[in-house]
């Protein structure tokens, strides 16, 4: 198929459907031909009437129309695009209208949005090496690999490395990340008609490999922008960013001042209802429901029973750190040896036995070297056997 | 039961649209879109109302006292005005308070204001701060656990609970499609389910990406009025009966061997026991849930509705939570699908007392709706729930 400044006749035919605004055309009744000479070129005859639009592809030259355009391809598809000027192609006799002239200057600009070539998703791949943004790559190591299907896809590997960019058309095996989506999928992302976030959480697109790589991968290329496609003015938007960062301390009071000072001795306290009889666990300073405070300490544990398992893959920061988790790890919930069947207490599991932990298993702490009566004196528990 | 000094009905509701981002507009001028709209839908200026009640989550945008900032937009100068903001239940607590502060005859019109622009923060990084800072900080993932998951597929087996999990998921999606404001619609179908509860990133266990709220910008705002100005400023008022918030100890105490009685279902037989309320699924026509995700939301139905064993799931696979059902759930999409932290709980009676209205849009359910219900939810599951009513007649129960 002919294409001319990336674009087909046949599309600008094609979308007009979509690109048909109703009611811009309630009291028109007219009817356009269109010759369009030249390789890629044909018949159209498009009737608007009361708001309704039918294009058809006809044999041979229309005749019998409101206005009859005749162009040739280029011009045409020129023309459409604002590539070339619309009047000069009039004045050369490049385009020549027969009928009433003022239907197409009219009608036109009401009856449709104006056409946007259609975006392919291997010319945004294969535009990646000119998009590249080598200042920042600095350090950056990867293998981005496309796996796009349907229409206008097709297989390709991306490869960042020494702040430089190569593009293959194959996908290797040893890539860094895998994107697959369909080909409209990956363009509609690639012009902002489709939110990153959406299409991943609704399987749109599907990551194999190292996530992280694949939201680094975005800010290594400027965004592609389509040839002919018009830059819409716009107002810059402005936001101030800022990261704050506010350093805290907090008194313990002397309940769970006891148990830290336990945890400096690898001992579990728990503070006792004197009403209910429950205990709490870490020691609480009264018992919420009888609402009388729980000066008797016992000591429990160290050995507990697991009730539940969190396998933890998203990777949050850690409150009293800031730094973001290495994933995945394992919060567990557990019941201590000696307490309230109802009062679970929660923590780390040795990363070593996610695989192997299930409910009702024994586990046992495992201490820090060097305890400071900190939640850093408990490192996590493990499977007791 | 709480004493009412006089009835209160709301006579004004304005929304946003929900979205993943407001780049457009600051904060001030986001709320503003918002209380113009509820002024509209009023039909009053601001001239007209005594006193605004404004919430959000400061940790998550980080800003402390909001509400002297948006006062620009909010339009709060000179007026009085009151800072609430519990949590994830701070929509829903905005709408107690004004409705508090209306029955308890100390203001005629009180306008209650929600927002979050969360897109201004980190809504992880900040939620994780509300564990107690002595102990169990350390293991904050925010609102992403899988006990419920866990606990579900132990009960019903892993099939099936997926399955019906899923089957809530686009249940929800289904409902935001209709919804013009939902932020997140994805158009999923029920065929996708399969590959989708198996194909979707797992975030914590089988809590996967598909099952969880979204990160939403916007602001709701709903105005209300004694009886007596509410009849007279306003055709269709909307009359809150009665609502009920139930906190528990801020802790991780709860997944022992034994487990306490849930917050939810605690505050729904108080408050349906006070309200003479015997089957609730029969009684009210609407329910809109706080559902952070598809498995709470399936959980939950249970907890609310105090339903036993397997009937929430046997009322979801019969299609009775579908808009045409017995007890449609969550028109507006629910939690899934816009999450504007601050105001989420708000947007439950604010969808809610449209759907009494009729006048909800493309997601209005078609039989009469005279009964609703909608929840609230934050921190370790804190309950808020709340009864509205179209018509002034309902029975009031003594002594309940």
């Amino acid at each position: 198929m002919a294409e001319y400044f990336g674009t087909a006749v046949e599309d600008i035919f094609n979308t007009m459907e979509e690109r048909f605004l109703s009611e811009g055309t309630l009291d028109v009744d007219v009817t356009i031909g269109y010759n369009i000479s030249g390789e890629g070129g044909g018949n159209w005859k498009v009737t608007i009437k009361e708001g309704t639009l039918k294009v058809e592809d006809v044999d041979g030259e229309v005749t019998d129309c409101t206005a009859i355009l005749n162009a040739n391809a280029e011009t045409f598809v020129g023309v459409t695009l604002g590539k070339l000027d619309a009047g000069e192609a009039f004045s050369s006799g490049n385009i020549k209208v027969d009928g009433d002239l003022t239907v197409l200057v009219a009608v036109l600009p009401k009856a449709f949005k104006p056409f946007k070539p259609v975006i392919k998703a291997s010319a945004i791949v294969e535009s990646v090496e000119e998009r590249f943004r080598p200042e920042k790559a600095e350090g950056v190591d990867i293998k981005i690999g496309y796996d796009l299907s349907g229409d206008g896809g097709g297989q390709w590997t991306v490869v960042v490395k020494d702040q430089t960019c190569t593009l293959k058309e194959v996908l290797d095996d040893d890539c860094t990340v895998i994107m697959r989506m369909e080909a409209q999928v990956f363009v509609d992302l690639n012009q902002g008609k489709l939110d990153g976030g959406t299409a991943f959480s609704s399987g749109q697109v599907k990551v194999d490999g190292d996530i992280g790589a694949a939201g680094q991968s975005a800010s290594l290329f400027e965004k592609y922008v389509a040839e002919g496609a018009a830059e819409e003015e716009g107002e810059e938007l402005i936001s101030l960013k800022c990261v704050p960062s506010i350093n805290q301390r907090y008194a313990t009071g002397p309940t769970m001042g006891k148990w830290f000072d336990g945890l400096k001795e690898k001992k579990f306290f728990a503070s006792k209802c004197p009403q209910c009889g429950r205990t709490l666990v870490p020691p609480r300073e009264i018992c919420a429901q009888c609402r009388v405070r729980c000066n008797e300490f016992v000591e429990i544990g160290p050995d507990a029973t697991v009730t539940l398992i969190d396998v933890v893959y998203y990777a949050s920061p850690d409150p009293l750190t800031g730094k973001i988790r290495e994933t995945p790890y394992t919060a567990l919930f557990m019941v201590l040896d000696g307490v309230s069947r109802d009062e679970s207490f929660a923590h780390d599991l040795n990363p070593k036995d996610i695989d192997r932990i299930k409910p009702g298993m024994k586990v046992r702490p495992v201490w820090a070297e060097k305890r400071t009566g900190s939640y850093k004196d408990l490192l996590y528990f493990e499977i007791a056997d | 039961m709480a004493k009412k000094n006089r009835n209160v009905g709301i006579i004004g509701i304005g929304q946003t649209e929900y979205s993943s981002h407001k780049e457009h507009q600051n904060q001030a001028e986001m709320v503003n879109e918002a209380v113009r709209y509820a002024l509209e839908d009023a039909n009053i200026t601001l001239d007209d109302i005594d006193c605004v009640v404004h919430g959000n989550m400061e940790l998550f945008e980080m800003v402390f006292q909001p509400d002297m900032w948006h006062s620009l937009g909010s339009g709060a100068y000179g007026k009085d005005q009151f800072r609430i903001t519990t949590g994830g239940t701070t929509g829903a607590s905005l709408v107690c308070a004004a409705d508090n502060l209306v029955a308890s005859g100390m203001y005629d019109v009180v306008m209650a204001i929600g927002m979050e622009k969360l897109q201004e923060g980190h809504t992880t990084g900040g939620i994780t701060n509300m564990a107690d800072p002595l102990w169990f900080r350390h293991l904050q993932t925010g609102a992403l656990t899988a006990t419920t998951a866990t606990m579900m597929m132990e009960e019903f087996g892993e099939e099936r609970a997926k399955k019906a999990a899923m089957k809530y998921r686009i249940l929800m999606d289904k409902h935001a499609c209709l919804n013009p404001r939902a932020h997140r619609r994805f158009g999923l179908e029920y065929d996708q389910a399969d590959d989708l509860m198996n194909t979707s990133p797992q975030l914590v266990g089988e809590l996967r990406l598909i099952h969880m709220c979204s990160q939403s910008d916007g602001a709701c705002v709903m105005i209300l009025a004694s009886e007596k100005k509410a009849k007279k400023m306003c055709k269709t008022p909307v009359w809150i009966r009665d609502h009920i918030t139930v906190h528990r100890e801020e802790t991780f105490n709860n997944f022992g061997i034994e487990m306490p009685e849930m917050t939810h279902h605690y505050a729904a037989r108080k408050l349906f026991e006070r309200n003479g309320i015997k089957d609730p699924v029969e009684y009210f026509d609407v329910f809109e849930m706080y559902d952070p995700s598809a498995w709470w939301g399936l959980d939950w139905a249970r907890e609310f509705l105090l339903l036993k064993d397997d009937e929430h799931i046997k009322l979801l696979e019969d299609g009775e939570f579908d808009l045409d059902g017995k007890l449609p759930i969550n028109p507006s999409g629910g939690v899934t699908a816009s999450n504007p932290i601050g105001a989420t709980a708000m947007l439950r009676p604010a969808e809610a007392a449209m759907q009494l209205r009729g006048d909800a849009g493309p997601q209005q359910i078609k039989k009469k709706v005279k009964h609703a219900l909608a929840s609230g939810f934050g921190g370790t599951l804190w309950s808020v729930l709340m009864m509205l009513e179209k018509d002034l007649d309902w029975q009031e129960v003594e002594n309940g």
